[in-house]
């Protein structure tokens, strides 16, 4: 029997696997800046395949989508698969368009989501941003002057920096 | 990481380079553009890239969020020229509208003209402080994701 490691297990107590989802370069950069939230869960990324990217841990990597619509169609179907082997029981993002496909699938697999729109979208929505905010459980932008971009559901709760 | 170049900026800050005494050296990403007078690189891995702008003075930079996030922690006095839609730099002018704000707030030197990179860095000398670290966010995300957990 093995009743000490049952009793942590059991008093990891509120612990949740988080999937941080973002593209590499600037997006990264602002979900690192974020890690700290996440302590005392697991996490994993889901993330765009560089240099940068392969030394993070706990990584799923993806072909950089871009503006491409196949790769976003074939994106969808890998972080399809990726969710429902992990199981998370939330996604945050930073941004940009990889997102996309993991917004709109968690809505599908009653996953909850945090988007974080990026600390350089000042004045103007980014695309992402726009398209993921009608099924994100939770909106921040970074800036106070964008709110009134975006519907009631956005909130400013401060900045990466 | 940027995939397009970032001629107008590698091209003026050569020209610069060849007329200060100061080492200059210059990660170009995708610029086609061959600088002359100055080191150069395309992409440096993010611990290459951190520790050169540990150690410069002055970091010249696009208007990108990844790159002023570690130099503004790292304390080099920053100069930022933002990517402009209209010469295909970027997707649009969100880069401006940010480095104007950045400005405002007195946490950057900006520079739109290329033509004035060479003064500006003349100006610009004082190493400030590190920036300490806002912790709102943080602390909004902890508070969102306990919302989430499992009764």
């Amino acid at each position: 029997m093995g009743p000490d490691i049952a009793h942590l297990e059991v008093n990891k107590g509120n612990h949740m696997k988080i999937c941080l989802v973002c593209s590499y370069g600037g997006h990264l950069s602002e979900m690192l800046q974020l890690m700290e939230a996440f302590e005392g869960h697991e996490t994993f990324f889901i993330t765009y395949d560089s240099a940068r990217t392969r030394g993070l841990e706990r990584r799923y990597l993806l072909r950089n989508i871009g503006t491409n619509p196949l790769l976003m169609a074939h994106a969808f179907f890998s972080i399809f698969r990726i969710l429902c082997r992990e199981k998370p029981r939330l996604i945050v993002s930073t941004g940009s368009e990889i997102a996309i496909p993991a917004f709109y699938l968690a809505r599908i697999l009653r996953i909850k989501t945090i988007f974080i729109e990026s600390w350089a979208r000042v004045t103007e929505r980014s695309g992402t941003g726009r398209l993921v905010y009608p099924v994100a459980d939770v909106f921040l932008v970074q800036w106070e002057r964008l709110l009134p971009k975006y519907g009631e559901k956005a909130k400013y709760e401060g900045a990466v920096i | 990481m940027h995939p397009t170049g970032f001629e107008r900026l590698v091209r003026e800050m050569d020209e610069v380079a060849g007329k200060i005494d100061e080492e200059v050296i210059m990660q170009i990403g995708g610029t086609k553009y061959i600088p002359l007078n100055a080191k150069h690189f395309g992409f440096g891995t993010e611990d290459e890239v951190k520790l050169l702008c540990q150690e410069a003075r002055i970091v010249v930079t696009h208007g990108g969020v990844g790159t002023i996030l570690n130099v503004l922690q790292g304390g080099a006095t920053v100069v930022v020229v933002p990517r402009l839609g209209k010469y295909g730099e970027a997707i649009d002018d969100h880069q401006l509208v940010f480095v104007q704000e950045l400005e405002k707030k007195g946490r950057i030197t900006a520079v739109y003209d290329v033509e004035s990179l060479e003064d500006a860095l003349r100006k610009v000398d004082s190493k400030p402080a590190p920036l300490a670290k806002d912790r709102s966010l943080v602390n909004a995300l902890k508070t969102y994701i306990g919302k989430f957990e499992r009764k």
